[in-house]
């Protein structure tokens, strides 16, 4: 099933377990007292998108057009409790999950390993 | 600084190694295009407009062969990573302002935008409200802006796609004949660049917008 055809529907819940946590930056940046309007991943996010729509000929990727209107049905049902870019950034994901491209159980796994090297 | 990790910084990150481990894109696609992401910005969009006030004949090259005249601030269309970006590229167009014509740019179908010259979009020209409503209302959502045209001025509102991307040459306000070109770029701003607001002595930044919603026709009872 793809993000387009019903996205609300279809949850993912290790996002939204982050959705729930809601450590997005407005709360983060008013927390430790930091002026950046947008947060430090922004432009990582933005390299990847653009490197997607490089690759989108391959498997089940998105292409631009795809992976924005996704994103657009996404931020408006799903993860419309969440500012920009946090939607941007969970509508993505969602996109990948939800096409296959990226295995649940794997992002889950993946998640903890990030955060475990991060916070070593 | 934020000494916290975030689930967002977290989730980013695997993703991103999971799209590189898969073979999706490599590491150096992908720190080429956020090098990209982190120094673009509107000034070579301002800069461009500045010299064409100033100078007729750059005017006249920025509206014949705009790729050319970016090129003199800084700008290669072509190449703005270095090694290109095709979801970018495109044919580019300044729309130039005159007494009776104000134009707008915007992107219905997502969200296309000059990057190369002027930087990432804003948010709100990303949302489907301001795209949906512009290209209906242009009168109304400009206002919302701010701006109020009266009904002798035409709006030209012109829809950009992955093949073409345009940005707005407004007109040099009164009072600014005798400036030098660092004093009119700080009044270019990108909102004007967009066609969102009009240039004005004294006005530097962008106006704040709160993003809303787009209400669906069929919902709206």
């Amino acid at each position: 099933m793809s993000a387009t055809q019903d996205p609300a529907s279809a949850r993912i819940a290790g996002l939204d377990e982050i959705v729930e946590r809601g450590q997005v930056w407005s709360r983060m940046a008013a927390k430790w007292g930091v002026e950046n309007p947008v947060p430090p991943w922004k432009t990582s996010l933005d390299g990847m998108c653009d490197a997607l729509d490089r690759a989108s000929c391959e498997e089940n990727i998105p292409d631009f057009k795809q992976r924005r209107d996704e994103e657009d049905v996404l931020s408006a049902t799903v993860y419309s409790d969440l500012p920009y870019p946090e939607n941007q950034l969970m509508s993505l994901a969602h996109s990948l999950v939800s096409r296959g491209v990226i295995d649940e159980a794997e992002l889950k796994q993946r998640l903890a390993s990030v955060r475990a090297r991060l916070e070593a | 600084m934020v000494d916290e990790i975030t689930d967002f910084e977290v989730l980013e990150i695997a993703l991103r190694e999971l799209c590189i481990e898969k073979g999706i894109f490599t590491a150096e696609e992908h720190r080429l295009m956020t090098e990209f992401a982190e120094q673009i910005g509107p000034t070579p969009a301002a800069r461009l407009v500045a010299k064409a006030w100033l100078d007729p004949k750059f005017k006249e090259l920025a509206l014949a062969e705009p790729m050319t005249a970016s090129k003199e601030v800084g700008v290669d269309w072509l190449h703005p990573t270095g090694w290109g970006t095709p979801s970018d590229f495109t044919a580019f167009q300044i729309l130039a302002d005159t007494p009776t014509v104000h134009n707008v740019i915007v992107c219905a179908l997502c969200s296309c935008y000059p990057r190369p010259i002027l930087g990432n979009s804003p948010e709100w020209y990303r949302t489907p409200n301001y795209r949906r409503r512009l290209v209906r209302w242009p009168r109304q959502v400009l206002a919302e802006f701010g701006l109020y045209l009266p009904d002798e001025i035409t709006v030209h509102v012109q829809d950009s796609n992955q093949k073409h991307r345009f940005m707005v040459m407004p007109l040099q306000p009164e009072g600014t004949e005798d400036w030098t070109e660092d004093q009119l770029v700080e009044i270019i701003t990108r909102d004007t660049l967009i066609g969102v607001a009009l240039p004005k002595p004294g006005v530097t930044t962008n106006m704040i917008v709160d993003t809303r919603p787009a209400i669906h026709p069929g919902n709206a009872g």
